[in-house]
């Protein structure tokens, strides 16, 4: 099993030493004690494109991982020989040891899946993994906080099974009907490393933005092809919709100082919001107005934070 | 013989005028019928209709009170009498022909030619089921119907339907002497059987009108036979719709449903013509009218269905440039300016683009065929193509993606097909041809010339540069397949193989080139003024060119091969090494590719469509590593007119990385003229206007970007931010930044932006 594996991709791990972080654009921190674990597991390609396809798009989704983590100390990679069933069990297993309640988990499911009408399985090198032992080993894991993205077709056969309580769950396609090789595993993985995907701007992609720019860049490549969409992707479970999945930059040391300027952008961004919402009648050049004045503020704020840490 | 009786099934769900059944002009009809009958031709309508009630009620015979029942409106009991009558006589081919009138004449049609063919079974040389089943092809503008009715005449002169039918087809064509002749013999028939000559007077008025004479004596003959004959004014109106002469066909349909309302067909037909004249009000009334009286016609509910979609349309009027004084008097300074109809969706991306186009075709036409427009013109685009479809049903030889119908244009619009499936600029330029070439003739034109000058023009003036011939219009070429010029309107509307519509186009085109490369612009001029004076063909030719048509044919012939001997000759090496190319690109052998597509290419350099050659060879230099070649080989497709969009974006980019941005420019704004509803499309072409300091441009596709809707909305806004900041202009720079942080408030590049201009 390469539970690390992306060592061998990126070199060796980042300092373990850094305590905090504070992600590149202030203002989004994860609980300061929570962890988030990913596993990423890329199936079998059945043919050499694929094969290829799939990998690639697992390691630029552990690329992600570890952007956003600092180290790979919770990040799992299972490619090639090493993605069988037997490692995927043993691997969830491991995790369900290791991870708290308080944890975040992020599951990324890379590759083909079938359904016979009755059970869906996710083809791996070897005997393949079906739907209902998948949900099991998710099921005894106690981070009350997962995103589990299941990218193969005929994934829309999970969508009840493995939905649970604090799960938010992605698929490829709404049915298991939908058998086609999917599309949207490669926009998946685009969408942890991009720009466009992080709608807000805040140097972070959650959950949500990354379903998104996922699901509508499906649409866009079945439209623009004047082909009729084989798969419609699916998701279910608000819970963890705000979560952010990738930071868009490297980790930086969080400061007292910093700490304090945080809170302020924090409080200004609520009020934009309020703001935003509050709108419903607003004569659009008062509303400019009042929008103007917080953005301003906000962005002399965000400059000084900037400058603190040093980016140009 | 053993034949199932089959049961159809006849969706008549409420009573029904029949009083558009058409004559039956068989032998065999039941003389029980006659007195009825010549009630009903004559219009006594209410004699007729009390004779066909008394009828129904008191015969046993299920077929004559099918009949009875059909011309009293009730369909339904019609039906089930015919299906009674072929339980109760499974062996006579004349109840099925009967029953399969009754299903043409509710718009079944296979269940129709299902019945006629039963007929035949039962009896081979039955000749009204013969005639039924030329009716079906004729109404369709199929080529077999003719020799079906010369089958029908070989076995029996004296049949009336079957000259009819002649006349009719003669008609479409512009053979009006034929016509004329089949008339003739049409009325003598019915005079020596005492037929009702109804239907003969109404294609002898068309004859009358297609020679121009409004005033028919036929017209006279028909209203005195029967006062409420409306087809006398509807039949001939047809072959005003088939030459195009929409507004003439209106004001005979007004006058059809004057003197019989309930002509539903004259109804549906002044319907789909007033829509052809942008009267869209007008149009869904006499739509309505005819959906009350047949709710069988699929064109009449889909041309509804149309209209009702209109309200997901936006409606822009657009003002044209106007004509510096110079050049024009006061008077003419103001032009007729333009009407779009967009759906809403696409309008905001579209309408520059569109408007922009039209525009420009205008003012280009206007100087080359010395012809100003009167009205505005009215551009339709359809993201469905089954709206654009309704547009053009029951018209022959129309084109797939575009028609004219005056100074209403209607086509796909970029999103009716897959992207890069077809280029909509070529197409709108080519629709707006016709405009001209339709409007400067008062519609006189006739299809082949409207259609060679549109392709023509394409080929001259579009937006796509180039001349580009399909490779099956080169081997029908190279078979000797085109048309004398006197015939060249039948291979647009009764074509006779596969392919052949596409032929003619290109033939008509070609006709067009060589008329402007003997006789120049002028010449094309010359024809247009010709035919709007209503000179035919024939007559255009020799005083318009001052050769007679087997001279401009033979002139022609010798142009084709000037132009075409070489291509003609290399055509089966040319189709060799670009297959050679294929496979050897399926097996990756790049070198192989690269030498077998450089043969292609040096055959036959200017053929830019199907086969993809110069973009193999492309690819063949990429992945040889040979960058520049691969971008010389693209610049050359593409100078030539391909227009495959992925192509060129990748050539595109390529130039700008090669630091030639303003050609990177050129490249990307040319697949607006295919792909324009691509995101990504516009913003980068708005950037690289931005770079080059051309703000107006930037912000015209950073609009067209922020349209697109797309997933990242707040680098929309601040990308118009900074377009609107080139141009100075501080409110609309402010006002895009405050939308880009309000989407995003820790957008960086924006927060810099804001704080900078309010500095």
């Amino acid at each position: 099993m390469r539970r690390v594996g992306i060592k061998t991709l990126l070199g060796a791990p980042m300092r373990a030493a850094l305590i905090c972080f504070v992600f590149s654009v202030i203002g989004v921190v994860t609980n300061a004690h929570a962890e988030l674990h990913y596993l990423i597991v890329a199936g079998l390609g059945g043919e050499q494109r694929y094969q290829e396809r799939f990998e690639a798009q697992a390691e630029s989704m552990a690329q992600a991982a570890l952007r956003s983590n600092g180290d790979d100390s919770n990040i799992s990679l299972l490619i090639g020989h090493k993605a069988s069933r037997e490692s995927l069990i043993a691997e969830l297993q491991r995790i369900s040891e290791v991870i708290t309640a308080k944890d975040q988990l992020a599951v990324f499911f890379i590759g083909h899946g079938t359904h016979d009408g009755e059970q869906y399985k996710f083809n791996l090198p070897g005997p393949d993994i079906d739907g209902e032992t998948l949900a099991s080993l998710l099921e005894n894991i106690p981070a009350t906080q997962q995103v589990v993205v299941n990218t193969t077709s005929a994934s829309g056969a999970v969508l009840e099974s493995w939905a649970s309580e604090g799960r938010t769950l992605i698929t490829a396609t709404k049915s298991p009907g939908e058998r086609n090789a999917t599309r949207f595993g490669a926009y998946w993985a685009a969408a942890l490393s991009s720009d466009e995907a992080d709608i807000n701007k805040n140097g972070a992609v959650t959950v949500r933005e990354a379903f998104d720019f996922a699901a509508t860049k499906v649409a866009e490549s079945y439209e623009s092809e004047g082909l009729l969409a084989t798969e419609h992707p699916a998701i279910v479970g608000e819970n963890s919709f705000a979560l952010n999945l990738a930071l868009l930059q490297e980790r930086v040391l969080m400061t007292a100082e910093l700490e304090i300027l945080m809170d302020e952008l924090d409080e200004l961004e609520r009020d934009v919001e309020t703001l935003r919402q509050n709108r419903g009648g607003m004569d659009n050049d008062v509303y400019l107005d009042a929008l103007q004045s917080l953005l301003l503020e906000l962005a002399l704020v965000q400059r000084e934070i900037d400058d603190v840490r040093g980016i140009e | 013989m053993n034949l199932r009786i089959i049961f159809f099934s006849f969706y008549f769900f409420c009573l029904q005028s029949a009083n558009t059944q058409p004559i039956d002009y068989s032998a065999d009809r039941d003389s029980a019928l006659k007195t009825c009958d010549e009630h009903f031709y004559s219009g006594q309508r209410q004699e007729a209709n009390d004779c066909y009630l008394s009828l129904l009620s008191s015969s046993t015979d299920a077929l004559i009170r099918a009949e009875s029942a059909w011309r009293v409106g009730d369909l339904q009991a019609a039906n089930a009498y015919f299906r009674t009558g072929v339980e109760i006589n499974p062996e006579s081919p004349r109840v099925r022909t009967r029953w399969a009138r009754l299903f043409l004449m509710t718009h079944q049609n296979s269940d129709a030619i299902q019945l006629f063919e039963e007929a035949l079974e039962l009896n081979a040389e039955y000749l009204p089921a013969k005639l039924g089943l030329a009716a079906v092809a004729a109404g369709r503008f199929e080529d077999r119907a003719k020799a079906l009715v010369q089958g029908v005449l070989e076995a029996d002169e004296l049949q009336l339907e079957a000259h009819l039918l002649n006349a009719q087809m003669s008609l479409e064509e512009g053979a009006l002497e034929a016509a004329d002749e089949s008339l003739n013999e049409a009325l003598m028939i019915a005079e020596q059987k005492g037929l009702p000559p109804l239907e003969v007077y109404a294609l002898k008025a068309s004859v009358d009108l297609l020679n121009d004479i409004v005033e028919s004596e036929w017209t006279d003959l028909s209203l005195n036979f029967n006062p409420h004959y409306g087809d006398i004014y509807a039949i001939p109106a047809h072959f005003y719709v088939i030459t195009r002469r929409y507004r003439e066909a209106t004001e005979l349909l007004f006058k059809a449903v004057s003197i019989q309302p309930d002509l539903w067909s004259a109804h549906a037909e002044l319907g789909i013509n007033l829509l052809r004249t942008n009267r869209v009000n007008e149009a869904q009334h006499h739509l309505s009218l005819a959906y009350d009286g047949d709710p069988y016609s699929a064109q009449i509910v889909n041309t509804l269905r149309l209209i009702d979609s209109f309200e997901n349309f936006q409606v822009l009027e657009r003002e044209l440039p106007e004509i510096e004084a110079d050049v024009a008097d006061a008077d003419k300074a103001k032009r007729p300016g333009m009407i779009l109809r967009l759906h809403k969706d696409e309008a905001p991306i579209l309408e520059e683009y569109v408007a922009s186009l039209v525009a420009e075709s205008i003012d280009v036409f206007s100087k080359r065929y010395q012809f100003e427009l009167q009205e505005p013109v009215v551009a339709e685009l359809y993201p469905d193509h089954d709206d654009f479809a309704v547009r053009t049903s029951g018209l022959p030889g129309i084109g797939l993606l575009g028609v004219a119908f005056g100074y209403l244009v209607a086509m796909d619009s970029p999103s009716g097909r897959g992207e890069g499936e077809f280029h909509w600029g070529t197409t709108l330029w080519h629709e707006i041809a016709h405009v001209f070439t339709l409007e400067s003739t008062n519609h006189l034109v006739p299809r082949w010339f409207s259609e060679g000058v549109s392709v023509f023009e394409e080929w001259m003036t579009g937006p796509r540069p180039g001349r580009h011939i399909p490779l099956h219009v080169l081997d029908a070429m190279k078979e000797d397949k085109f048309l004398p010029i006197l015939d060249l309107d039948s291979g647009f509307i009764r074509p006779t193989y596969q392919g052949q519509i596409m032929v003619s186009y290109m033939q008509a085109g070609l006709i067009c080139q060589y008329i402007e490369s003997r006789w120049g612009q002028a010449g094309l001029i010359e024809l247009l003024r010709l035919y709007r004076n209503g000179a035919v063909t024939a007559e255009a030719i020799e005083d318009g060119l001052g050769v007679d048509s087997n001279e401009f044919d033979e002139g022609f012939d010798a142009f084709i091969d000037s132009e075409f001997q070489s291509v003609l000759a290399i055509l089966d090496d040319w189709k060799e090494h670009t297959e050679r190319a294929h496979v050897a690109a399926n097996e990756g052998n790049w070198e192989s590719v690269l030498d077998s597509s450089a043969a292609s290419i040096d055959m036959y350099p200017d053929y830019v469509e199907e086969g993809d050659i110069y973009i193999l060879h492309a690819k063949a230099h990429e992945e040889l590593g040979q960058i520049d070649a691969a971008i010389a080989t693209l610049e050359q497709y593409w100078r030539l007119g391909g227009y495959e969009p992925g192509v060129l974006h990748q050539l595109a980019d390529w130039l700008y990385e090669s630091d030639r941005s303003g050609d990177a420019i050129e490249v990307l704004s040319d697949v607006i003229f295919v792909a324009p509803l691509d995101e990504s499309l516009h913003r980068k072409l708005g950037d690289w206007f931005l770079e080059s300091e051309n703000g107006e441009l930037a912000l015209r596709e950073y609009l067209a970007f922020l349209a697109t809707s797309p997933h990242d909305e707040a680098s929309a806004h601040y990308r118009l931010a900074r377009a609107y900041k080139q141009l100075e202009d501080q409110e609309k720079t402010r006002e895009h930044l405050l939308y880009a942080l309000e989407t995003a408030p820790h957008y960086r590049e924006a927060q810099q932006l804001l704080l900078e201009i309010l500095r």
